[in-house]
């Protein structure tokens, strides 16, 4: 169950710090203010802006369940996603989208009890004038944040989208190995991903064929995020060819830096070529993505890394190695759907990743920690995922997804159900039962359980 | 004199001999494909589903077709749940992308998408654009002319050939004699040719541009007992549309 929720999956790198009441009724004040002032656009649209803005987005509770040991927690949340679009001119549009999200329930997670004992003894403990203080809680904490906001500047030969935005790359469903801006939810991997800050440029050559550049810029310009796609198709098949720069932090989340307030992280620049395909093959659609990933650490990072990890070494009794860093490894997707006559949809999709391993005795605390932090996509090597829904009626659909680890025997089922209760509301039941032992990709003791969503959209 | 009257005699002869020439069925769907599919097509489309239970759900869409139906661009506008969502559709309907505006994702999909319900209407993305495809995935066979809907109709019958993709065994449909709009459509399932899934029946004949055009559309779900109407709204024929809009980057705008 913990790796269902959608996890602020950065947040717990950073310590808790415990809201007080105070905190928690400005961020009701703020949400009430900013649910007033959509309702008030929403329907005086004219008086709020001089030219045609469309203000839309939904509203999402959500409750989640799982069963701990012999416990029950609950966790729900509320989220407000507030879209704007507005059409300038022919060659200038302006998106943006507002999220607001409040956390109720349990609302701390200690990621230690998920994880397996035999793991969990390298994590470490903070001591503070006396104080232990366990840096592994995840905190729920009520957030606000502009996810996108970009300018889209469109003329005859090119679009070019400055701002933070979304960016979706592969053919892929449930993994995408050439998206190396997001890491998607085996739970529901069409929910929507966040926006990233770049400069993008989409350059059409013919009708079939295009070129994307994206910059993504980042703190020190030698580490810029780089993309370069070239699509195109032949026949009824879709294909892309890309090659990236990324860079790409790794957490040693073993121990954290006393100072800093944070655990250490090593920056490596990855090199990344891939290419992906979708179409059609005796009556199945057929799509597959590869990536091949290759590192790069420059001399000074290392140098960082080892200086800063001296005199903990010495220090720290449980520190005999340095951070395991994932050397060059591949990515690879191959997936098929199909439509039966009973309008039945079923879909497979094999994922195998070379930098995760295939022995889960050899999983260690850092794999354990940089998967769930989306440093990287699996912790096991080889998966499949099973897909099926069908149509009960015209308002309900049934389905579920079954995800094997063929390289630790592990299983995690996900019934769902969704319902469209009335036209603009869209009730989401999702169930998940993890299979396997303790210390693999889908143990049982990772939390059985269930959620509840309802989407309203306006 | 006699000269003349002979003259006329052979021309009357032959321009009777003519209007009564009966056309057989691929001249007539001929004359249909040419009616449906004109050079483009830009419309905006009111959608409502009537489900099982009764409860109503109601879709608007804007459509623009182009090259005579063999390519199809649908962007939905409400409800709020679906708005931005878009289908993509060339070479009648054997490649269909979807696109959808929360992800920002684009899809292609398989011809066996062409089974699925269109936002689980009773119309799929095969009857929505399938272009020429009577003409090229089907082989036509007249029937003994019925009346229909109270119009004077031709019957034809249209048997799917080997080599199509399209998802129907056969397709019986009455054309109207004096303009040649197909005002009623059944599908035969897949597999069993004798099983009729669904019935299309065209309402409100009006001419649009000088193209006659049923306003109204329902498509009778005759095996889940649901219907879905289909009102145009607005329709403009053979206005310019540039190619760019038939593509990736255009699905996305």
């Amino acid at each position: 169950m913990i790796s269902d929720f959608r996890f602020p999956i950065f947040d717990w790198k950073l310590f808790y710090v415990n809201r007080n009441y105070h905190q928690t009724l400005r961020t009701h004040i703020r949400l009430l203010i900013l649910v007033v002032t959509v309702v008030f656009i929403e329907l005086n649209p004219r008086l709020i802006f001089s030219q045609n803005v469309e203000v839309f987005g939904y509203f999402e509770p959500q409750l989640m369940g799982a069963k701990i040991g012999s416990d029950f927690y609950q966790l729900s949340s509320n989220k407000l996603r507030v879209d704007l679009q507005l059409k300038a001119s022919d060659n200038v549009s302006f998106g943006a989208n507002f999220d607001y999200i409040t956390y109720h329930g349990k609302t701390k997670w200690d990621i230690l009890e998920f994880l397996p004992k035999s793991v969990t003894a390298e994590a470490s403990t903070i001591n503070l004038f006396g104080y232990e203080m366990n840096p592994y809680i995840l905190p729920y904490e009520d957030k606000h944040f502009l996810d996108n906001a970009f300018v889209k500047f469109s003329f005859k030969y090119a679009d070019f989208t400055i701002g933070k935005q979304q960016l979706s790359m592969g053919t892929g469903y449930a993994w995408n190995p050439t998206d190396v801006f997001n890491k998607k939810d085996i739970i529901d991997p069409t929910y929507e991903q966040p926006g990233h800050n770049a400069f993008r440029m989409d350059l059409p050559i013919k009708s079939d064929f295009g070129i994307t550049a994206i910059y993504a810029p980042t703190e020190d310009w030698k580490y810029t995020d780089i993309l370069l796609k070239l699509k195109g198709r032949i026949s009824h098949f879709d294909f892309s060819l890309l090659g990236i720069q990324k860079q790409w932090n790794y957490t040693d989340a073993r121990i954290v830096d006393p100072i800093a307030m944070n655990f250490y992280q090593m920056n490596t620049k990855r090199h990344i070529l891939g290419a992906d395909f979708v179409g059609e093959l005796l009556g199945l659609g057929v799509w597959g993505e590869y990536a091949y990933n290759k590192i790069k650490i420059d001399d000074d990072e290392k140098q960082a890394y080892v200086n800063a990890f001296a005199p903990l070494l010495a220090l720290s009794s449980y520190l005999y190695r340095p951070m395991e860093i994932k050397q060059d490894y591949y990515e690879l997707v191959l997936g098929l759907d199909y439509t039966f006559d009973f309008q039945t949809y079923i879909m497979c999709e094999y994922y195998r990743n070379t930098s995760a391993k295939s022995d889960y005795k050899q999983y260690n605390f850092n794999d354990w920690m940089q998967y769930l932090s989306a440093e990287t996509k699996s912790i096991t090597r080889d998966q499949v995922y099973l897909f099926v829904k069908h149509p009960m009626t015209d308002l309900i659909d049934i389905g579920g997804s079954y995800i094997i680890s063929l390289s630790d025997n592990s299983s995690a089922f996900i019934p769902m159900v969704t319902y469209n209760v009335f036209e603009n509301v869209d009730l989401s039941l999702f169930g998940n039962y993890y299979f396997g032992k303790e210390g693999t990709a889908y143990a049982s003791n990772l939390g059985n359980g269930g959620m509840f969503r309802l989407r309203v959209y306006f | 004199m006699k000269t003349l009257m002979i003259s006329t005699t052979i021309i009357l002869f032959c321009l009777s001999s003519l209007w009564g020439q009966e056309l057989n069925a691929d001249q007539i769907i001929k004359k249909v494909n040419d009616l449906m599919n004109q050079e483009t097509v830009y419309g905006t489309m009111k959608m409502t589903i009537v489900t099982t239970s009764g409860k109503k759900r109601t879709f608007e869409y804007e459509s623009w077709s182009k090259d005579k139906g063999e390519k199809n661009l649908i962007r939905y506008t409400k409800p709020a749940r679906v708005k931005g969502q878009a289908m993509l559709m060339l070479n009648n309907a054997d490649d269909i992308w979807a696109y959808f505006p929360r992800t920002k994702r684009v899809r292609k999909l398989a011809t066996h998408a062409k089974k699925q319900k269109m936002q689980g209407s009773d119309f799929t993305y095969e009857d929505m654009g399938s272009g020429n495809a009577f003409i090229t995935d089907f082989t036509a066979k007249r029937l003994k002319d019925e009346k229909m809907e109270d119009y004077d109709c031709y019957k034809i019958e249209l048997t799917r050939k080997k080599e199509s993709s399209s998802h129907y065994s056969r397709i019986i449909m009455w054309v109207i004699k004096k303009n040649f709009v197909p005002v009623v459509l059944d599908y035969y399932d897949e597999d069993d040719p004798s099983l009729c899934l669904k019935r299309l029946v065209q309402y409100d004949i009006k001419d649009i541009d000088g193209i006659p055009t049923g306003m109204k559309i329902i498509m009778y779900n005759k095996t889940d007992n649901t219907q879905t109407s289909l009102e145009i709204l607005t329709c403009k024929y053979n206005i310019p549309l540039k190619d760019e809009m038939f593509t990736e980057r255009g699905l996305k705008k």
